[in-house]
């Protein structure tokens, strides 16, 4: 019953009635990527599955528009999807609400170099050090970027994951804490998850004293969450399972 | 639709003059912002109420979309798609969401008893419920199987593998029925309408 022996676009109904799980949902989302007659038929029967709400309409109680219209007057909106990506040092973009103080992005590093020393010590030949140091410029690069913001979500497994995130540098900086340890044969994957297309963005390395080794995800465009699934250690093309953690970037 | 909001009243079908709105809320207008809700806010909350049942739960959710549509509204392109369609895409996700995260499990077996004929209107506009007679006469001329696939997922927020156990048919069949039937529904309702 796998998405990819069927003929897809059978699957166009469920998709407007978001009746997919997550896994085939981001099949079936790759497979209208390059379709565009799938994606007309689709819309149009998004179309007609919101219709069906005005069956069901009745007004909420006053509290909430009071609240939503509060809410949006101190909340800052994202900006419309621009062609080229500015590589300046991202004025339009500062000041979202949840944006942390350059202290807790400081402290993040901390944790984030405490990881790496832990992660020196496993490193033995000269090659492998010299892959090191690269890594650790890229790390360094991020975490001193002037538009760093960072970021942390719960996995509803137990445990978290932290972000160092730069829009300038498109990349970000990935450490996790006390996720659950996972069988022999089982590893968390890191995807970039966008609007358009789910993209994979490597394993985590194996916890040491809970913590893993900071991963540097490059590639990252305006909309994409990070998403953790566990999957075979030798990773997946596309998740294979509902994601533990989901962490939304900053836009 | 709150009493003292004259802003959206007496408004258009929910939907028709969304997007020149949406336009204005994208650069920061906030009385524009005021009038989607008042526009959009009994259809979003009636579905997330249909489909995560706990008034609370569905309080929040409902404040979660129109706060996502006052982020976002940038993001909306009227060449993909309608604006009602955009928004209610968003209320049904997140509602589905919600259910699905297992923060509403326990709400979850109660659904299925009354998700197919719980037809409850409770609409004040006008134009809404003129729009809701025709979409339930559009559902009637469905077959059952269609019917009962459509509203099982989209009402009760059930992925195509559940309805098919739900319904004791197989999975396939359920995924024809709910393309079929969609697109009956669409052809139905006719375009633009």
């Amino acid at each position: 019953m796998r998405l990819r022996r069927e003929v897809p676009h059978t699957l166009a109904g469920a998709y407007a009635l978001d009746a997919l799980t997550e896994p085939d949902r981001v099949r079936f989302e790759r497979h209208l990527a390059g379709c565009e007659a799938c994606r007309q038929e689709a819309g149009s029967l998004r179309e007609a599955a919101g219709r069906l709400a005005a069956v069901s309409a009745v007004a909420p109680p006053p509290r909430v528009r009071e609240r939503v219209l509060a809410e949006a007057a101190r909340t800052r909106q994202q900006p419309p999807v621009t062609v080229d990506a500015p590589a300046g040092p991202g004025a339009g973009r500062r000041a979202t609400s949840w944006r942390a103080p350059r202290m807790a992005v400081a402290i993040a590093g901390g944790c984030i170099l405490v990881a790496l020393v832990l992660g020196g010590l496993f490193i033995h030949t000269q090659q492998r050090l010299s892959l090191e140091q690269a890594h650790n410029r890229a790390i360094a690069t991020i975490l001193n970027a002037p538009d760093a913001t960072i970021r942390s979500a719960r996995a509803v497994t137990g445990g978290s994951a932290t972000v160092v995130m730069s829009h300038r540098d498109h990349a970000l900086v990935l450490t996790t804490a006390m996720l659950p340890a996972l069988p022999v044969g089982q590893r968390y994957q890191v995807w970039l998850m966008g609007p358009r297309r789910t993209r994979a963005a490597g394993m985590l390395p194996a916890p040491h004293r809970g913590m893993t080794a900071p991963v540097v995800v490059a590639g990252v465009a305006p909309g994409d969450m990070v998403g953790l699934t566990v999957e075979p250690a030798g990773g997946s093309a596309v998740p294979s399972s509902v994601p533990v953690l989901m962490l939304v970037l900053p836009s | 639709m709150t009493e003292g909001q004259p802003a959206a009243r007496p408004g258009p079908a929910p939907g028709r003059d969304l997007a020149p709105l949406l336009a204005r809320v994208a650069r920061g207008d906030q009385a524009a912002f005021a009038a989607v809700y008042d526009h959009a806010v009994a259809q979003v909350f009636g579905l997330v109420r249909r489909v995560v049942r706990d008034p609370a739960q569905s309080e929040e959710v409902t404040q979660e979309v129109m706060l996502e549509v006052w982020r976002t509204a940038s993001r909306f392109d009227p060449h993909r798609g309608s604006a009602a369609a955009w928004l209610m895409t968003m209320a049904h996700r997140r509602a589905v969401d919600r259910v699905r995260s297992g923060l509403a499990a326990a709400q979850r077996e109660a659904r299925a008893a009354v998700a197919v004929t719980d037809y409850d209107v409770v609409a004040e506009e006008v134009e809404t419920r003129l729009d809701a007679q025709r979409v339930r006469r559009c559902l009637d001329s469905l077959t059952e199987l269609q019917r009962e696939s459509v509203t099982l997922a989209y009402y009760g927020g059930y992925t195509y593998r559940e309805v098919a156990g739900l319904l004791g048919v197989a999975v396939g069949t359920v995924k024809t029925r709910m393309r079929d039937g969609l697109i009956r529904l669409r052809d139905c309702l006719g375009e633009g309408s």
